[in-house]
């Protein structure tokens, strides 16, 4: 058996008053994938805070293998900071704990690397808020590589991507996989998370955890959602959701 | 003459480098408020003959560990508290030094600087908030550049957020301190804020941000000891002139070459 690379028992986070998020208590192997599922303001992004040490628990324990590497979603990070593709990159660096001595020439090829990996070689040197939304994830997800984490967290990495670059990020979270890394993907896309070995559904507390077969059923993801989701008969296929998004930003 | 030159140069070089920090960090308003923030405490040094550096110091180390404080627990400080600190400053200030010390002429130097009459203490001041921001910028730039550009990141990453926000923080107000006596309580942005503001319209990299700050403060520092000379007014108001008209010198240039692409971004605060 595997060890476990990421584990919430019975876990309660807060801010402050009452818990936000609870109930929360799963277990997962190095090298597997975990899909978020949830409404806005369901707890997503909470329990990644949780799971990085931002927010210590209410309630509870979590553990994380090693010092996980956190991608938030792109509208947060400045668009209009002066750092090109290649300094994002190497932020990434930062988490060797040397982050008071100037980069070193291998951390520059390891970001330089990162970023052939995620097909952005020859737009370095862009200016970072130049380039389109699906680029900018790719270079965060490069400066995750570069950081070397053993745990990879990731709040909506598809959110407004283009279909080019979804399709290489979604090929290259298998490539992570394939490296024994652990990844935990938040996601509005229902359908998506059928592709993961693990979901987990939240909506102030844990809903529901298992493989995304079994799990996402009628019922789950009605006490996910409520009402943010049309659910779709296809016959003998499997149900098909659609979430209605409602953009309140309230994480 | 030659100190104040000496003086100027040196708070340009601390102004520079903070100042790119500060708006990088959108710490500008912090930056002003820190400044302002001192002027009750000069008052009662001028008065009573305490050092006016360390009254001054006590006073901006005290508000900048308040902001951050603040910022930690989740009760940010915020815009609105920040211009309550300058008003209520200012005001103290004013009371104190028109009813209480009777200190009159003393408040127009306070406020706006003053070019004769800067001592070697000034001096020392100023090349230690000059040397310190040189250090800093070199051991700590790469953590602040993240630390603005992603917080949540770099927190993962392990760094150490709080010291080095603290850092800032302290810096900026050691500084502000420094060039309390050559521009004044009130107009100590001039300094910090404004070449930075200027700079950041006209670089696309950090590094390129931090050096062009940096020309720009010791322009406009020297430009204005100059037009404070010619025209015998005092330094703090003639380099805060010199550093707006340079700013919007820069900023309607840009507008007019590239109007679709002009962004007014960079004198964003907070």
């Amino acid at each position: 058996m595997t060890a476990a690379a990421v584990v919430a028992q019975d876990l309660a986070v807060a801010y402050g008053g009452d818990p936000v998020l609870s109930d929360v208590d799963f277990s997962l192997e190095a090298g597997s994938s975990l899909c978020l599922l949830g409404p806005n303001g369901g707890g997503k992004t909470t329990l990644f805070r949780a799971l990085t040490g931002e927010l210590a628990p209410a309630s509870g324990a979590v553990s994380v293998t090693g010092r996980p590497a956190y991608v938030a979603q792109t509208e947060r990070t400045r668009l209009d900071f002066p750092v090109s593709a290649l300094d994002v990159a190497l932020m990434g660096s930062l988490a060797n704990g040397r982050w008071w001595l100037p980069a070193r020439r291998a951390d520059r090829a390891a970001a330089q690397a990162a970023l052939g990996r995620v097909s952005l070689a020859d737009r370095a040197d862009e200016r970072f808020g130049a380039l389109s939304g699906g680029q900018r994830q790719r270079v965060l997800l490069a400066r995750a590589l570069v950081q070397d984490a053993p745990v990879l967290l990731l709040d909506e990495p598809l959110a407004g991507v283009d279909p080019a670059s979804a399709e290489q990020i979604d090929a290259l979270f298998d490539e992570l996989r394939a490296e024994g890394r652990t990844l935990l993907v938040s996601t509005h896309d229902v359908d998506s998370a059928r592709t993961f070995d693990r979901v987990i559904c939240l909506n102030e507390r844990q809903v529901a955890f298992g493989e995304p077969g079994p799990t996402l059923t009628r019922a789950v993801l009605e006490q996910t959602y409520g009402g943010e989701i049309v659910l779709l008969e296809d016959g003998d296929g499997p149900l098909r959701a659609v979430t209605v998004q409602h953009h309140d930003h309230s994480h | 003459m030659r100190t104040a030159v000496f003086e100027v140069s040196l708070i340009a070089v601390a102004g520079g480098l903070l100042g790119a920090w500060i708006v990088l960090r959108r710490l500008a308003f912090f930056a002003h408020a820190t400044g302002t923030a001192t002027f009750p405490g000069l008052v009662i040094a001028d008065a009573t003959g305490f050092s006016a550096t360390v009254a001054a110091l006590a006073v901006a180390l005290a508000y900048a560990g308040g902001v951050e404080r603040g910022g930690r627990t989740g009760r940010d400080l915020g815009d609105s508290a920040t211009a309550l600190v300058l008003v209520f400053a200012l005001a103290v200030g004013i009371v104190l030094a028109s009813d209480v010390f009777d200190s009159g002429a003393a408040v127009d130097r306070l406020l706006f600087g003053t070019a004769i009459g800067l001592g070697g203490e000034d001096l020392w001041v100023a090349a230690l908030a000059a040397g310190l921001a040189v250090v800093a910028t070199v051991l700590l730039g790469r953590a602040w550049t993240s630390a603005g550009f992603d917080p949540g990141a770099a927190a993962t990453s392990g760094l150490p957020l709080r010291p080095i926000d603290l850092t800032l923080l302290g810096l900026v107000a050691l500084s502000a301190v420094a060039a309390l006596p050559a521009v004044g309580a009130l107009l100590v942005t001039s300094m910090f804020v404004v070449p930075a503001a200027t700079a950041r319209l006209l670089s696309s990299s950090v590094p390129g941000l931090l050096c062009v700050s940096v020309s720009l403060a010791l322009l406009q520092g020297a430009t204005g000891l100059y037009v404070s000379l010619w025209l015998d007014v005092p330094p703090g108001p003639a380099i805060a002139v010199v550093g707006a008209a340079l700013y919007a010198t820069v900023a309607l240039a840009l507008a007019a070459r590239s109007p679709a692409t002009a962004r007014p971004v960079a004198l964003e605060t907070a």
